[in-house]
């Protein structure tokens, strides 16, 4: 059919030589630039754009986008080994798979990261392929009052990922919520909270306080007396590198899962992914017969949120090749890549430019298959890494992450910033609070507000439009029942947790 | 912070002179070393693609290589405010557009740059016209039945924009104050979402620039009334002018120009200009300009005086219209 | 006996609980003390240290009395924003030190918890007491600041309480040693990138961080920072083509 002829037209343009290098060096720089805490994908695209002025615009696209989903995969390794999430997408894979490291199976959890992600991109791709165009449809019907009843739900996930005290948890995301709101006022321009510092006009970086509250807290609290011993143990006890049958037969029906959610979440403009490693994340939680297990180590805390994110990296391009509108800011610099060389996206780019969109869809999938094989050889080098003495890696990710948050803006002001967020969280771990609904809080923070303040004003003020509308509606009454779910439980088990928590 | 800020502008200048001796700027030999480019906006976007278009035809003309430096943040403001603080040697430009170096001043009262005192114009690039657009199934038919329906319907139509301080944000205050109406202005971040909620049809109407509304226009997704230039343009030759569709006074254009620090030598000014208008001249320059809808100034509109007139007009134009929306 | 040694020790913590939270809640005004103190050298600008300090001085004295008062007379005058910060931060917060004072906590690290993070909402609230609220159906800027600050003092106060009414554990152990040499191998590298390039940058915050280590073994770590620098210096510039100066600029020029 159709799809077969574009798709043998895609593989087609693809294969040429100077398009598989450029989705090498895609794939390769975006392996790095995710393993480098700090250095994010939306910076490195934006520094190497100028570099594919030279190159066809085929291969241009090929080496950029590879570069986005590549950064996926790598991102997953900073958050398992050293526990710094570079990317929103995988703070969650940071809460297991770094617990998965101290035991010893950092091995394990970095290839499951990597085939979740894998097979992740193949399927996603094969649905870009296939249902594209009829997917778009789900992006247009998201309005404002769909956007902010997502991001309720989104946040509730940030509770149910909680492993202690909901209370904190949900404190934790309103300090992330507050934190977002630092910087302009998208409707009246007006600073907030910005204490007039020209750096925080536009609000706190993500970089600044993933790299704070997770990476510089975690040397500190490292550093601590007392805390050698732990880590000594963790350098003995690494013990297979790959994952063993077991691992396989948990880990199949969450990639599976995760697949899914990922796929079409990612659709979505905006907050998609994040939201989609998050809800990977409580679905797995939700349906484990043994839901305490996660945050201590579950391998399918892995590969769930992984397999999404990446799913939802691949199919965050139908808004891009359907419509022509960028979901997010690394899609907004492929539309100006593509301008740049001549090529305006839109509703027609589909038929006016068959050899960029096919190419790139079928690039996607042989970036993928490179990617693992990247990546699994690469597991035995990171795990290796672990053995370095925590006295002369402590100090290099310092090094790596100052020059990564100074590299997102250059500006020193963030640097300072993310040390103060190292004290903060250093302070948040000594109280028993936990990071990662802050951060979650603070990435969905400002996608809620916006959204929230722009269907009151379409609706010009009637609340009614959340329930009315029957999408929203739908994702409200999830959320309610999961807070529901999450709470009642939390409640009834109180007396015992009393008891057990004390311990840590 | 000062502190910091006086090493900041140095910091260009430092990693431009990496590698050469530094000579001294004077006039006959510049530019002796590459010239950094300041884009107030990300990698992409209509200021850089028109920055980047013109300055590497400009680059072969001045024999040295000219450095784009993107800076985002607070609508430019950042940027600019960094390039008015930097060294006056010629060596350190920027390409400003309306709202750097206009709709800023009446839009952030505390702005730390004024555009005609802290800076030397060089030249106008060019001018990206913008459209009146609508959802696809929006009732008017035409500008006429437009203004009629708005006028009339002021408290229930919404007018989506890119945010405070966008292109789409302040030409829309000026056609809502030429019509006399404040209707609902839904903010969005960035064109790319405001497109898409105009596309799906959640808001009514928008004011956008051409080049991000034109494939959408041709795949009839969206629909556009009137284009607010004197003339019809050639990527979109059946959308009519504002002049003939019956509301003369809604004439707006997203323009881009490069300035220099104040005090920077006349004779490096004549230099950068000479260059930048042999750029406009260039056929393949002007062929890409035109892809992008772009309008290129013609050759009396090149000069500095001609940027410094248009610069001190634009403010005259916006204050009054932004001062009491903000 | 043990219950009364038990007691005492409850008593001589609290105090200096009590003195904590005392500090806290003028911390604001230290900070900006401290800060006011460059002004004398022309780094920044502000007010200068004796306009600082007697500006909090009546604020938290005098200006935050009159204000209330002033508000029941039917006054609108506008308030400033060091009486603000003393009503809306400081005075909750001496409240609360006041009220440890007669507390029995029983997890340490749940109540103090919940009172800092109790100080963070508040400073947000006054922070944002200058945004405009509500107007007609659209929300002002400062609503949603202003709803969340609100909803953090409630949790905060919720978790202090935990803190009152459950037993849980007690203050963790903070160490110096580690957070000191690590803040300041960030600060260094935050004020020198720009003037000393990547390379002196990198080596010489390389060598502070590894100070925050007694396990360091000093020559080990400086083959190690040299090795690492050059590592950052050829890959973050060439590979990435990140713009980041290398050398001292005044070795450039």
């Amino acid at each position: 059919m159709d799809i077969f002829a574009n798709l043998a037209h895609g593989f087609a343009v693809a294969f040429s030589p100077i398009n598989l290098l450029m989705c090498l060096i895609g794939a390769l720089v975006g392996t790095l630039v995710g393993v480098l805490p700090g250095i994010g994908t939306i910076a490195t695209v934006a520094m190497l754009l100028p570099i594919t002025f030279g190159l066809p615009p085929v291969g241009a696209l090929i080496m950029l986008a590879g570069i986005y989903y590549g950064a996926q995969y790598g991102g997953s390794t900073t958050s398992i080994l050293v526990n710094i999430p570079g990317e929103a997408t995988s703070v969650v894979t940071a809460i297991d798979g770094h617990q998965m490291a101290k035991q010893g199976r950092a091995g394990p959890a970095l290839a499951i990261a990597a085939i979740g992600s894998f097979f992740a991109g193949c399927v996603a791709t094969v649905l870009i392929a296939i249902l594209g165009a009829p997917l778009t449809k789900l992006a247009l019907a998201f309005g404002p009052a769909e956007y902010f009843s997502l991001m309720v739900l989104g946040l509730i996930f940030a509770v149910v990922l909680a492993k202690g005290s909901v209370l904190k948890a949900i404190a934790m995301i309103v300090l992330g919520l507050l934190l977002s709101m630092v910087g302009s006022d998208i409707e009246t321009g007006a600073s907030r909270m910005a204490f007039n510092i020209p750096e925080l006009a536009d609000g706190l970086g993500f970089a600044t306080v993933a790299m704070g509250v997770f990476g510089f807290a975690e040397i500190i609290r490292n550093l601590d007396h007392g805390a050698e011993m732990n880590r000594d143990l963790v350098q003995q006890k690494i013990t297979g590198l790959m994952p063993t049958r077991k691992d396989l037969v948990d880990s199949t029906p969450p990639i599976l899962r995760g697949t899914v959610l990922g796929s079409i979440l990612g659709i979505l403009p905006g907050g998609g992914a994040v939201i989609a490693s998050f809800a990977a994340y409580t679905l797995e939680k939700k349906l484990a017969k043994n839901p305490s297990r996660f945050g201590r180590g579950a391998i399918e805390g892995v590969a769930g949120p992984e397999s999404a994110n990446n799913a939802a990296a691949q199919t965050s391009f139908i808004p891009l090749l359907t419509l022509g509108i960028p979901p997010n800011a690394v899609m907004a610099l492929m539309v100006g890549a593509m301008t740049i060389h001549g090529i305006v996206p839109g509703p027609q780019v589909m038929q006016k430019q068959p050899d960029l969109v096919w190419g790139m869809i079928a690039s996607m999938w042989i970036g993928n298959l490179m990617l693992i094989i990247i990546n699994l050889p690469l597991v035995g080098i990171w795990v290796r890494l672990l053995r370095v003495p925590y006295r002369l890696m402590f100090p290099s990710i310092v090094i790596f992450c100052a020059i990564g948050i100074y590299s997102v803006n250059n500006a020193p002001v963030d640097v300072i910033l993310a040390g103060v967020f190292g004290l903060v969280g250093y302070w948040l771990i000594k109280h028993d609070f936990e990071p990662a609904p802050l951060l979650l809080g603070m990435v969905l923070g400002p996608l809620m507000e916006e959204n929230l303040r722009r269907a009151l004003l379409i609706s010009r003020g009637d609340w009614s439009v959340f329930v009315t509308r029957p999408l929203s509606a739908v994702l409200l009454a999830v959320a309610v029942s999961l807070l529901v779910l999450t709470v009642l439980p939390a409640l009834r088990a109180k007396r015992d947790e009393v008891f057990t928590e004390s311990e840590n | 912070m000062t502190f910091l800020r006086a090493l900041t502008g140095a910091c260009a200048a430092a990693l431009a002179s990496l590698g050469t001796f530094v000579a001294p700027a004077e006039a006959q030999t510049y530019p002796t070393r590459s010239i950094t480019m300041i884009v107030p906006f990300a990698a992409g976007g209509p200021t850089d693609v028109v920055a980047r278009i013109v300055t590497s035809h400009m680059a072969q003309t001045l024999r040295q290589s000219i450095i784009i430096e993107n800076v985002v943040g607070a609508g430019g403001t950042t940027a600019t405010t960094r390039a008015a603080r930097a060294t006056n040697d010629g060596y350190t430009l920027i390409t400003g557009h309306m709202g750097t170096h206009a709709a800023s001043v009446p839009l952030y009262p505390k702005l730390a740059y004024h555009p005609e005192k802290d800076f030397e114009p060089i030249a106008l690039l060019a001018g990206t016209p913008i459209l009146i657009l609508a959802r696809k199934d929006f009732p008017p038919k035409d500008l006429k039945e437009f203004v009629t329906y708005v006028k009339a319907n002021a408290e229930k139509v919404n007018a989506a924009h890119a945010g405070i301080g966008s292109v789409s944000h302040v030409s829309c205050e000026l056609l809502h104050s030429i019509l006399d109406v404040k209707p609902v202005g839904v903010p969005f971040n960035g064109t790319g979402p405001a497109m898409n909620a105009l596309v799906a049809g959640q808001d009514d109407y928008m004011c956008d620039q051409i080049v991000n509304a034109v494939p959408q226009i041709n795949a009839g997704t969206i629909k556009a009334y009137a284009i607010a230039t004197p003339e019809r343009n050639p990527s979109l030759p059946n959308v009519p002018t504002t002049a003939e569709a019956g509301l003369l006074k809604f004439q707006a254009q997203a323009w881009n120009a490069i300035f220099a620090p104040k005090g920077t030598s006349p004779a490096i000014v004549a230099s950068l200009n000479a260059a930048a208008v042999k750029a406009l001249d260039d056929e393949t320059v002007r062929k890409r300009l035109l892809e992008l809808g772009s309008v290129i100034p013609g050759p009396a509109e090149r000069t500095p005086e001609a940027l410094a007139a248009l610069v001190r007009s634009e403010i005259a134009k916006w204050t009054p219209v932004l001062k009491p929306a903000t | 006996m043990a219950d009364t040694m038990g007691h005492s020790a409850t008593a001589t913590r609290n105090t200096r609980l009590v003195v904590g939270f005392c500090l806290l809640a003028i911390a604001p005004q230290i900070f900006e003390f401290i800060w006011s103190i460059g002004t004398i050298f022309g780094w920044g600008a502000g007010r200068g240290p004796v306009a600082v300090v007697t500006s909090h001085v009546t604020a938290l004295l005098a200006g935050a009395p009159s204000a209330i008062f002033g508000s029941f007379g039917g006054g609108t005058k506008k308030v400033s924003s060091d009486v603000l910060l003393a009503l809306i931060y400081s005075y909750p917060l001496f409240v609360v030190a006041i009220l440890t004072l007669f507390m029995t906590i029983r997890s340490a690290q749940d109540y103090v918890g919940g009172v800092v993070l109790m100080a963070l909402a508040l400073f947000a609230l006054w922070a944002g007491s200058d945004l405009q609220g509500m107007r007609g159906f659209s929300f002002g800027a400062g609503t949603a600041p202003r709803m969340f600050g609100g909803l953090l003092v409630a949790l905060s106060a919720g978790i202090a309480l935990t803190g009152l009414l459950t037993d849980g554990p007690p203050m963790a152990h903070y160490s110096w040693r580690g957070p000191l040499f690590v803040v300041a191998a960030i600060l260094f590298f935050a004020l020198s990138i720009r003037s000393l390039g990547l390379v002196v940058t990198a080596y010489a915050s390389f060598m502070i961080a590894a100070a925050g280590s007694h396990e360091t073994r000093w020559l080990e770590a400086a083959i190690v920072g040299a090795c690492l620098t050059l590592g950052c210096a050829i890959l973050f510039p060439s590979v990435l083509g990140l713009p980041m100066p290398m050398y001292p600029r005044f070795l450039i020029q």
